[in-house]
């Protein structure tokens, strides 16, 4: 919609040049005229054409009672004198090359004519080619001036009554993206930093340490300002504070290094909401990055923005290929680097890390699971968009071809879990697993619940405390400290009758946290492990993913 | 000025604090705190520590401090009281 100022309104004032480099100014309060006419124009225009003489002769037959008449031109030089000679225009022309002028004043179409008394009041607009308008804003101009009304339009003119005018050229495509670019720029808070055009900028953001070992993308002002489409939040909006510095995350901050993840602006919600979830207490992002364990934040994605932005839930799950998986858990990284200062060798003391540090990302395939998926079991609404934080380790075998009953099937899955982290530490922590289809399907066929699976695997990974024990076979095993204090005598130590007590692998059963994930051929599942759990360590977060997408995106 | 490619800074913008660690201590004096980060057996090293500290420094004041978990930084009241308390620490942990 035009923002054209009508009559009333105030015309923006504006400092240009002409074509020889002089400064040409409206509304600083230099000019005495009584009315000033504004003229823009461009040189391809036919209804510019038809206008220009016209408001040459305007400017003949007021210019000498104080009409000031300033065409602004939306060329470049050689183009608008072009223009000025074919119509032998003795009116000061400005040029508008950038555009700005003709942005802020917002018409839609040339040629567009401001009437402008003193200061800047607007007497009367119109855009393309109007006579009755043409003819009454030569009335008001001459009102203006205390001068009678001359005869501009002549018979021999054969003017049509109305003539539409040509696109401004703001709303050229590239035109209109840099003025959005410039307009939206100023809102950008963050630091500028100039790489010099002989530099690859590429290498110069290597060599700065703003990377994870593969290059990023530069964040320039425009992919910045169209990263925050994504968002309605503010860009100045603080979403978290970034261990290990406890850096304040704005939008801005967020949606800088989505970019240089290279996310899409779609994406830019799941990681906001990815950022939330790791920044609390719960989660315990610093003691996730400082340990020298495996754990990486794992983002489990769940509900309808998963198809929205393309989220693979399939095939190659934790693998390569999906831009959405690739780039959302890299940006998590990125803000971890950057924002809070968490960098390998500094805070993140890991000893041996995972692949899953550069990303991990992945939608659960609710659609191949006969279960309630992770987010409803974890009470949000099946159609609520949700990202889950786990501090796992990276994804291991559970190989199954043979087992046709849900029992069998569960027992597998149990024996492969006890080997999680050691196979004599048992009443473990949270750990993630994630059930592929073919296995959901033996489970489904049988009826088996989530439930049921849990209690299947406490049930095939219940040792005896005597075997969890650290002894001169295998000096691990389970610590004092993690045996249930009943089993304990005074001495702190195990009873003998204590020993024979069976002790599954998970404190409790609702630490199993399940998904359905991967392609739909293939009887593998996998486990990811967990780090210390509980209020000491790390505890899934689950946030819902608000639908905040700015309506321009 | 030459052409250049703007971009935003990725980073939080502080300057480094470039905090350096208080210069050691010359001598023992006054109370010195053992800070067991509360990993398994840090117990069993910070007792040998302490015991040896006895043995060699018998005017040293020795308070045992422990964090609540390693996992996480040491809380503030923790920080607070190695501050007005100590002359000097050792943050010793075991695994």
């Amino acid at each position: 919609m035009s923002d054209f100022p009508i009559a009333g309104a105030d015309a923006p004032a504006f400092a240009l040049r002409d074509r020889n480099g002089t400064p040409l100014a409206f509304g600083d309060g230099e000019s005495s005229a009584p009315a000033t006419l504004l003229f823009f124009f461009k040189h391809d225009c036919a209804t510019c054409d038809l206008t220009a003489p016209l408001v040459e002769r305007l400017h003949g037959a007021l210019a000498a009672e104080g009409l000031r008449v300033v065409g602004v031109s939306q060329d470049a030089p050689a183009q608008t004198t072009g223009f000025v000679d074919r119509h032998e225009l003795s009116f000061a022309v400005a040029l508008d090359t950038a555009l700005e002028v003709s942005a802020e004043y917002g018409f839609d179409a040339v040629p567009a004519l401001v009437l402008a008394g003193d200061p800047r009041q607007v007497l009367f607009s119109f855009e393309g080619f109007v006579k009755r308008d043409l003819l009454e804003l030569t009335r008001l101009a001459a009102q203006a001036c205390g001068a009678a009304t001359p005869e501009i339009v002549r018979d021999e003119d054969q003017l049509p009554e109305h003539q539409p005018g040509c696109g401004s050229k703001v709303h050229d495509p590239d035109v209109a993206r840099r003025l959005a670019v410039r307009r939206g720029a100023a809102t950008l808070g963050a630091r500028r930093v100039r790489i010099p055009i002989d530099d690859d900028p590429f290498e110069f953001m290597a060599a700065q340490g703003l990377d994870d070992g593969l290059p990023v993308v530069p964040p320039t002002e425009e992919r910045v300002l169209r990263m925050l489409q994504g968002t309605m939040r503010p860009a100045s909006a603080v979403v978290a504070h970034i261990p290990p510095n406890l850096a304040p995350a704005t939008v801005e901050k967020i949606a800088v290094n989505a970019v240089m993840a290279g996310c899409r602006p779609e994406y830019l919600p799941v990681v906001i909401a990815a950022t939330e979830a790791a920044c609390t207490d719960a989660f315990n992002l610093h003691g996730v990055l400082a340990t020298t364990y495996f754990a990486t934040p794992v983002i489990v994605v769940n509900g309808p923005i998963r198809h929205e932005i393309g989220l693979n839930c399939g095939g190659n799950l934790f693998g390569q290929g999906f831009r959405a998986n690739a780039t959302i858990g890299r940006a998590l990284q990125l803000l971890v680097r950057n924002v809070g200062g968490g960098r390998p060798g500094g805070v993140d003391m890991s000893t041996l890390g995972q692949p899953g540090k550069f990303t991990c990302c992945v939608g659960e395939n609710e659609e191949e699971s006969g279960w309630e998926p992770l987010h409803v079991e974890r009470g949000f609404g099946r159609n609520t968009s949700t990202v889950t934080l786990f501090a796992g380790e990276a994804p291991r075998a559970i190989r199954d071809q043979l087992s046709r009953t849900a029992r069998s099937l569960g027992a597998s899955v149990g024996l492969c879990l006890e080997a999680m982290a050691h196979p004599k530490l048992h009443r473990m922590g949270e750990v993630l697993l994630v059930v592929s289809p073919e296995h959901a399907r033996t489970f489904a066929r049988d009826g088996y619940s989530k439930t049921d699976l849990r209690a299947r695997i406490q049930e095939v990974t219940a040792r005896p405390l005597r075997e969890l024990l650290p002894d001169d076979e295998c000096q691990k095993g389970m610590a004092l400290s993690a045996i249930p204090r009943e089993l304990l005598g005074s001495d702190g130590r195990p009873t003998p009758d204590a020993l024979d007590t069976p002790l599954a692998k998970f404190k409790r059963d609702e630490d199993i946290l399940i998904i359905v994930g991967g392609g739909t051929a293939g009887k593998f599942s996998a486990v990811l492990g967990g780090w210390a759990s509980g209020t000491t360590g790390s505890i899934a977060v689950t946030r819902e993913i608000r639908n905040e997408r700015s309506s321009s995106a | 000025m030459s052409e250049s490619l703007v971009i935003l800074d990725p980073t939080d913008e502080r300057a480094p604090l470039g905090r350096r660690p208080a210069s050691r201590p010359d001598r023992l004096h006054g109370t010195l705190g053992i800070i067991d980060i509360a990993k398994p057996r840090g117990d069993i090293f910070c007792d040998e520590i302490e015991r040896l500290l006895h043995d060699r420094f018998p005017q040293l004041d020795v308070i045992r401090l422990q964090k609540p978990t390693y996992t996480k930084p040491a809380p503030g009241d923790l920080r607070d009281e190695v501050g007005e308390r100590c002359q000097a620490v050792i943050q010793a942990l075991a695994d």
